[in-house]
Order: C-alpha cells, then structure tokens, then sequence
C-alpha cells in the first residue's frame, strides 16, 4: 500500500509541533540558534538534519477597502515523488523505494557523493555534514540515562551521508503514524493511504472553494515535468511559488538523452577532424 | 539584487512572490577536488582519442602514441583517488560499484571510468612489452581493439562530466543540457592536445605538433562557437555564468586566455615559419593556457551553478 502525507495548510497553526516531533523521534541534532528576522521562521529550510520545515508567509496588500493581511503557514516535507530525481541519480543504490512507496535513503549504504542533493527538483535532500555533539542537548532521547553515549555514536555514523524525511519507514514498519503527523494538533498533516488522500483532498478544496476560499491542490495530481503525482501533496491557498515550492518542476533525468547525444555528436564530429588531420597520404 | 527578483525565461504580469528570496534548491557542496575531476576527466578521455589518432608505422606519431597512452593511465589511476576524496564516507567509494544504473550520470561514469582504466592500463603494458621494457610476450595482453575502446570510452568520459552537471535540478547547469556536454567535449580534446604538444616538445618530438595543434584549433573553434551559443540560448538562466565577477572572470580566463590566445598562437606557429627554440616556446606558452583555460571552465561551471542554485526564480519553472 502507497501511504504518504496529506499538509492541508489551510489548518496548519504554525505551531512547529511536526519539527520538533520529527526531531525527537529521528534523534536528529539541533541546526544551531539562528535568528533570521523571516516572521517565525528560524528554521529556514529542510535540510539534511531538518525533515519538516514549517513556513510562515506574511502578506499585506491596501486597496479602498482597506488594509488586508493574510499569515500562511505551511509545514513542508519531502515529495516522495513518483518518478524521484534523488532516487535515479544514486549511484550506489542506497535510495530505494521501500514497501510503503516511500523515498528511502539507506545511511549504511550512501556514501555521500553528493549527486542526489542537486537532483531533487524541490531542493530537500542535503548532506549531512558532520555530527555536532552540542545538538543532542535539546534532545530528550539523549538526556535519558545511558542514552547519551548510544546516541552520539548512532549519529556519528551517519555523519557524511544525505538525509531526509523517511516518512517514518521505522514507525511505519510498528504500525505507527509518522511523528509528525501524530504531533500535529490541527490535523493538517494527514497521514494515511494516498488515494484516501487524495480523495479526501478534493473534498476539502471543494468545501473551501464553497466558502469562497482559494484553495488550489500541489502534487495530488501529476506535477509536470516527468516528476508525476507528489505521495506527500500539500492544499496551498496561495501560488506555489509563495511557499518556496517550483511552479514547474523537471524531473532531471528526462534531460539525459538530449545531453548524451550533444555529447556524442561532438565527440563523433572531433573525431572524423582527428581522423583527416592524422591521415598520412 | 534587481537581478535577482527578476523570473528568468517568463513574463509576468505581476512579480511573483519568493519566500523570503530563500533558495529553493540545495546548492553542490562541491569544491575543488570535484573541479579537478571534471578537467582530468575531459584531459584523459581527449588522450582516449590521440592514442588511437597516432599511426604507429611512423616514428614520430609511434612516440605521441606512447606518452598518451602513459599519460592517460596515470590519469586514469589518479582520478578515482580524487573523485574518492570528495565523498562524505570516502570509505565506501566500492559502494558504487555494487550496481549498475543505466539512469544515473555518476554510475554510468564510475563504470566508465574502471573500464577505461583497464584498456588504459593494457594499452601502456603493450607500448612497455613494444618497447623492451616489460617481455614482448606481454603484447597479448592488449589486442588491438583495445585502442579504439578507449578511444570510445574516453568520449564517454569526457561526455558524462557534462551530462553530470546538465542532468541536475540547477537551473544554470540544465540549461545547457545539449552545450556543457558538448562544450566538456571539446575543451577535454583541446586539454588533450595541449599536454600531448607539452610531453611530445619535452621529448624533443617536434614533428606530430603541428598535427595535435591543427586539431587543437577545430576542437577550440567549436568550443568556442558552443559556448556563445549557450549564452545565447541560457538566458537569463544564464545570467550567474555569463555576467558579474564570475563572468568577466568567465571571459577573461576561459575564453580569452584559454581558447581565443592558444588559437591565434597555434595559428602564428602555423604560418610563421619561426625559429625551432622559438617555436618550441610558443608551442609551450600555448598549451599552459588552454590547460587553465580548461580548468577554469569546469571551475567557473561548479561556482556558477552554485549561485544559480541561490535563486529561487530560477528554480521556480525549471529548464526543460
């Protein structure tokens, strides 16, 4: 069964529950105190470290009727694509595709070459650097006795490979909700088999759309460009560019046979000139 | 910034919105051992190429055949080493070689690069059994069909470090889908021909060099005409590579110093009949350049897809 996640951001609080969920359970370290000055958002992105990125998106317009302000908040996550660029472009295998039709990194087998990181149309998967020790002090996993030690190792170990949201595949496996899905208090992550979803995402836009909302869906259907329907799809009351989502996004390897052949044809072309430049009478 | 804020290849009606103007997709963590891989990678597959070129029935051309073939196995034994020290777990480099993925670049090229390296190798075990150094018996080691597969698999080589980079998410680097593979094409034959100039002058071989010069100057040309046209064509996808510091730097190294100066010196050696210490000079002088000019051009290619990758118009409707 395909089970992904349903972000309907005309819920989302911003409260950032799903992060820290997500961080908690992942044991993933803290990104460090950054204060960005982008209304709530400190987190800035997803990261190797950073599986659910909640986006705040303050707007405010003035025309005759008066002053108009609209806060968005978006929790943001990996695709899980269809057709996923970082999952073509692994050259060692360690992205697979597992049996709950989510994108799996394997961090025993990836051996951080990098090539996936600049193949994902949505920009969220990265390397995860190295390991800081300071990370784990917010960490409640770490702070329970005899823990600690485990832990650091644990994430030693994957220092140096790519990371990114496995849509819990190890919950998943226990018959458990993501983290973040079961953390979010106003059900705007939905989690659960992605034609359920899909169909109960309809609904909602209608219902919206009746309230004389704009309400537009992202992913549930094929995105273009080769990447096909999103298994983690987002309701958006806004243009996808407003949440740092491509408006149109290519798969990269539908670039490939263009790129061999021009390879090709020039090489072909040099070699017939080597061939009548050595040519002896 | 104005720059920034503007949507490469659409028009609006009205400004669209970023976030924040926060990338949307993750810059190369790549640096300067991924820039020198891409340059041997285009040097030992233009060597691919000049090894099967030289006619072993002529002396002159017999020695070219030679110091290509040694160059190109020691580049081709130095380059994994590299391409290793760039992964995070350097360690499990041999992971790569666990499958074979026909849709992805970088395993295709790991392949390349191992099958190379054994036709490499056997090529230099025959110009060693050949020329006395290892026991002639040896020269069955390398039948003669190796020659023109490493020729082959050094385009491929060559090839692949652009197809590398154009079949990504970047903006800049998908842009030139068709031109970075092509133009990596080229200017890894021009690199080619320039170190074979440097170790055949070296050797005091000065006959085959008006030959690798002459085919210098049409793999120039055609870089050349490649990456004009790509500027062209990349719009404002193009703008990190082409405009600014980098671009001015672009220019001035790449296409000036790397392809416009080489040219017109080979040019001058071909119809000046110059002194030979003269000539030898020039010769050298010509060479250097087009091996910065080359390695500038993978650098500039790495850096400036990095900043392509920092703007969020760009990524928001991606290069087809």
């Amino acid at each position: 069964m395909a089970t992904g996640f349903f972000t309907d951001t005309s819920l989302c609080i911003g409260c950032k529950a799903c992060e820290v969920a997500c961080k908690q359970w992942n044991e993933l370290p803290s990104d460090g105190f950054t204060f960005t000055g982008d209304s709530y958002d400190n987190t800035s992105e997803l990261s190797g470290t950073t599986w659910r990125h909640v986006a705040f998106v303050e707007q405010m317009s003035a025309d005759d009727a008066g002053l108009h302000d609209r806060w968005l908040m978006s929790s943001d996550v990996c695709k899980h694509c269809t057709n996923a660029g970082c999952l073509e472009a692994c050259p060692t295998g360690a992205i697979i595709r597992n049996e709950f039709d989510s994108v799996f990194i394997q961090p025993d087998v990836c051996n951080g070459c990098g090539y996936c990181v600049v193949s994902c149309p949505f920009g969220v998967v990265d390397l995860i650097e190295k390991f800081d020790p300071q990370g784990t002090r917010y960490n409640l996993a770490s702070l329970v006795e005899g823990r600690r030690e485990e832990h650091q190792t644990a994430l030693q170990g994957n220092g140096g490979v790519a990371g990114k949201c496995t849509l819990c595949y190890d919950r998943q496996k226990l018959g458990f909700v993501p983290a973040c899905a079961k953390a979010c208090p106003t059900e705007s992550i939905q989690f659960g088999d992605v034609d359920l979803l899909r169909e109960r995402a309809r609904k909602r836009v209608e219902t919206l759309t009746a309230r004389g909302m704009n309400a537009q869906l992202y992913g549930a259907d094929d995105v273009g460009g080769g990447v096909g329907p999103l298994n983690a799809f987002f309701l958006l009351t806004d243009r996808p560019e407003a949440y740092n989502l491509p408006a149109q996004p290519v798969l990269p390897s539908t670039r490939q046979p263009a790129a061999y052949s021009a390879a090709a044809l020039a090489a072909l072309g040099l070699a017939i000139a080597g061939w009548m430049i050595f040519r002896h009478e | 910034m104005s720059d920034l804020l503007e949507p490469p290849g659409r028009e609006e009606t009205q400004p669209v919105p970023t976030y924040y103007d926060r990338p949307l997709l993750k810059a190369p963590a790549w640096e300067w051992s991924v820039v020198t891989y891409l340059f041997l990678g285009g040097l030992m597959g233009g060597l691919g190429l000049i090894q099967l070129l030289a006619d072993s029935s002529v002396e002159s051309e017999r020695r070219l055949k030679r110091s290509a073939r040694i160059s190109a196995f020691i580049l081709a034994a130095a380059n994994p080493a590299i391409l290793t020290s760039h992964l995070g777990r350097p360690e499990r480099f041999l992971h790569m070689l666990r499958i074979v993925k026909i849709k992805s670049p970088m395993s295709l090229g790991v392949w390349g690069l191992v099958l190379y390296s054994g036709a490499a190798g056997a090529n230099v075990v025959r110009e060693l059994a050949v020329s006395g150094v290892l026991p002639r018996w040896l020269r069955f080691l390398a039948p003669g069909f190796l020659a023109p597969l490493q020729a082959f698999l050094g385009a491929f080589i060559a090839g692949y470090t652009g197809v590398l980079l154009s079949a990504t998410a970047n903006p800049l680097w998908s842009s030139g889908k068709r031109h970075i593979p092509a133009a990596f094409v080229c200017s890894g034959l021009t690199s080619a021909c320039a170190l074979s100039t440097l170790l055949s002058t070296l050797e005091g071989n000065h006959r085959v060099t008006r030959r690798l010069e002459r085919l210098e100057m049409v793999a120039g040309a055609s870089e050349l005409a490649i990456l004009a046209h790509f500027e062209k064509h990349a719009g404002r996808y193009g703008t990190p590579l082409f405009t600014g510091a980098r671009g001015e730097r672009f220019r001035r190294y790449t296409i000036r110093i790397g392809i416009i100066a080489p040219m017109a010196l080979n040019l001058l050696g071909s119809i000046l009949p110059l002194p030979k210490p003269v000539d030898a000079v020039r010769g050298t002088v010509a060479s250097v350049l087009t091996l910065v000019g080359g390695y500038i051009l993978r650098e500039s290619m790495i850096e400036a897809g990095k900043a392509s990758a920092r703007n969020p118009h760009a990524a928001f409707v991606q290069p087809q």
